[in-house]
């Protein structure tokens, strides 16, 4: 078979991209009903990762075989106004089928979008999910990633809704 | 079990029944007592001897006790019967009558435990705490996907054996009547197409369990109430978190990626095993035309299969098998369960492991060829009496090649142990009966039979 190659995403991969980028979302919805997804999510998703796509501070990584996308990873390089080090690298988004996954496929995306986002002046990487999604913790914290911000929610509903 | 009565009239006699014996097993001794003095012997100050040597070695109570013998019917009450989460209490009955068809055909002492459980982890202790106590655990009547990690768990830590009917049991069978199936149609498992629809602890068990055995994973598949079972489906991650049992099949299993309904998956399909819900017509016709030619059936739901077995051969089934009694080939866990006990107790099996349900489904199967394999005989009845010391010696002497038994025997010292330790609990039971000690039914007194 095939082996799977790790590249940038090119037009060809949005649609797929996207909904895997939509099924992390639903994901995380399992986690918390704060993550309940829009019902145009696929368009929305699609014109996301468009944008992400042109070069910049941000990119689309997939993990693919053939024309198959398995996997993808959407990063950017945000400032940090009152912080040194003053750039980060972050992963916004991530997702890999699960008949890829315990491949090291999910390793192999990660590190190439680290050295992708250092090389655009990021020192240092953070990523985003749920705080109930414990196997991501431990996919991250496998890889020397640390727990640094907490995002507390809370719905404020009008009385008597 | 089955019957030809109509249901209203077996609810009320079990009702009626109930209320008059108050239940259906209790406790008899098995000692003499002959005068108060052997009390002594029995209990204090004999018994403290027996004690201090037990104390030393604890596998020692499996001697001096009645421990050898005695398996917990354990339940939280979460999904009886048809009847669902009734609780432990209502499903008491239930357990009282698992217990009393152990000890009829099997001859096993067993208890009805149903428990106040709030989760998995309730029920794993209750179990690990009961182990000195007893010689295996029946697993009852447990929701899925709860029951899967509270088995795999308890297969882990303990060291007697734990079953789970619903799953090994229900698996064992559907493999034997399958063996017997295939080799009707002059097929073969492991080149065989087949489809399961249904994707609880029924069918879950048995993809594993025929995968174990030789099947084909990648020409396995699973559908349930959403459709085909595969690596991409929309829910996949869901099943991943809350369904790890039935997310592994979705990897394992349809290696083409069949993607749809239950007609999209049994297209040339060889076997389709349904225990999704009662039929009629769950199954339709036009699902079987579209299989290979000669296909084989079994529709399980009970109390009505997916499809009427006649409606399945005339559309082409060679075999089908039900869950009922009232029609041929009746796939019945009864016909297994009381004798893996039998022979896992008496070699003080560790485990029931998978390999060992795979014997005896072998056993049933080579039972009913020996009897004559035909379209309407493919597996044992309950009334096929020696099937079941038979499949006991099996399971004994299976877990003494895999090294999980702590008593060696021969084939035929296991049969004989087996058929000798049947034989007795049916002998005691008429007896009773015999003696008027268990009287007659009430409508049977009343007619003066």
């Amino acid at each position: 078979m095939e082996e799977l190659e790790i590249r940038e995403a090119g037009s060809e991969d949005v649609e797929q991209a996207a909904e895997l980028i939509v099924r992390m979302k639903r994901l995380n919805g399992e986690f918390d009903p704060l993550f309940k997804v829009v019902d145009d999510a696929q368009q929305r998703a699609v014109e996301y990762l468009s944008a992400s796509m042109g070069g910049g501070d941000r990119f689309v990584l997939v993990a693919a075989r053939g024309k198959k996308v398995f996997g993808v990873l959407r990063a950017e390089v945000k400032d940090r106004l009152f912080y040194i080090p003053s750039k980060e690298g972050d992963i916004t988004d991530f997702y890999i089928l699960p008949e890829v996954r315990r491949k090291d496929v999910g390793r192999e995306i990660v590190d190439r979008a680290s050295q992708k986002l250092k090389a655009m002046g990021a020192e240092i990487i953070v990523a985003e999910f749920p705080a109930q999604n414990a196997i991501a913790v431990r996919f991250y914290s496998k890889r020397g990633f640390r727990a640094v911000v907490d995002i507390f929610a809370k719905e404020e509903k009008e009385e008597g809704q | 079990m089955g019957s030809e009565e109509a249901p209203d009239d077996l609810s009320r006699k079990a009702l009626e029944y109930s209320a008059y014996y108050a239940g259906k097993i209790e406790t008899v001794p098995k000692v003499p007592v002959r005068s108060l003095d052997d009390f002594s012997v029995w209990y204090t100050p004999g018994v403290a001897a027996v004690s201090r040597k037990i104390e030393k070695e604890a596998d020692l109570s499996f001697e001096y006790t009645n421990r050898w013998n005695t398996i917990a019917v354990l339940t939280d009450g979460s999904r009886v019967l048809g009847l669902g989460n009734i609780g432990p209490e209502a499903s008491l009955p239930v357990m009282e009558g698992k217990a009393l068809i152990y000890k009829y055909l099997g001859g096993v002492d067993a208890i009805p435990i149903p428990i106040r459980a709030s989760g998995e982890d309730d029920l794993i202790r209750t179990a690990e705490a009961l182990e000195p106590a007893l010689g295996g655990i029946n697993l009852e009547d447990i929701a899925s996907p709860k029951c899967f990690g509270v088995l795999e768990r308890l297969r882990e830590s303990m060291k007697i054996p734990v079953w789970h009917d619903d799953q090994q049991g229900t698996a064992g069978v559907i493999l034997a009547a399958l063996y017997s199936a295939l080799e009707l149609t002059g097929r073969h498992l492991n080149q065989s197409k087949i489809v399961l629809f249904g994707s609880g602890a029924a069918n879950i068990a048995a993809a594993r369990l025929l995968i174990q055995a030789g099947a084909s994973a990648g020409e396995t598949i699973l559908v349930d109430s959403k459709g085909v079972l595969h690596s991409e489906r929309e829910d996949i991650d869901q099943l991943f978190l809350k369904n790890r049992w039935k997310y592994d099949m979705a990897l394992a299993t349809n290696s083409s990626r069949v993607k749809g309904t239950l007609r999209d998956a049994l297209k040339d399909a060889d076997v389709l095993i349904a225990a999704a819900t009662p039929g009629p017509d769950v199954v339709k016709s036009e699902d079987i035309s579209v299989m290979k030619a000669n296909p084989v059936a079994f529709l399980l739901s009970n109390p009505v299969p997916e499809m009427w077995p006649q409606d399945a051969m005339k559309a082409g089934a060679a075999i089908v098998a039900t869950g009922r009694s009232d029609f041929p080939n009746q796939v019945n866990n009864s016909v297994l369960f009381p004798a893996v006990f039998r022979g896992a107790l008496d070699v003080r099996a560790r485990t029931i492991s998978d390999t060992m349900v795979i014997a005896a489904a072998q056993e049933l199967a080579k039972f009913s060829k020996e009897k004559g394999l035909s379209e309407t005989n493919i597996i044992p009845n309950m009334l096929d009496w020696n099937v079941f010391p038979a499949v006991a010696a099996t399971i004994g002497e299976q877990a003494q090649r895999e090294g999980l038994a702590r008593k060696a025997g021969s084939r035929s010292e296991l049969l004989e142990k087996a058929q000798s330790t049947m034989e007795r609990s049916r002998r005691v039971l008429s007896l009773l009966m015999e003696k008027g000690i268990i009287r007659a039914p009430p409508e049977d007194s009343a007619a003066g039979k």
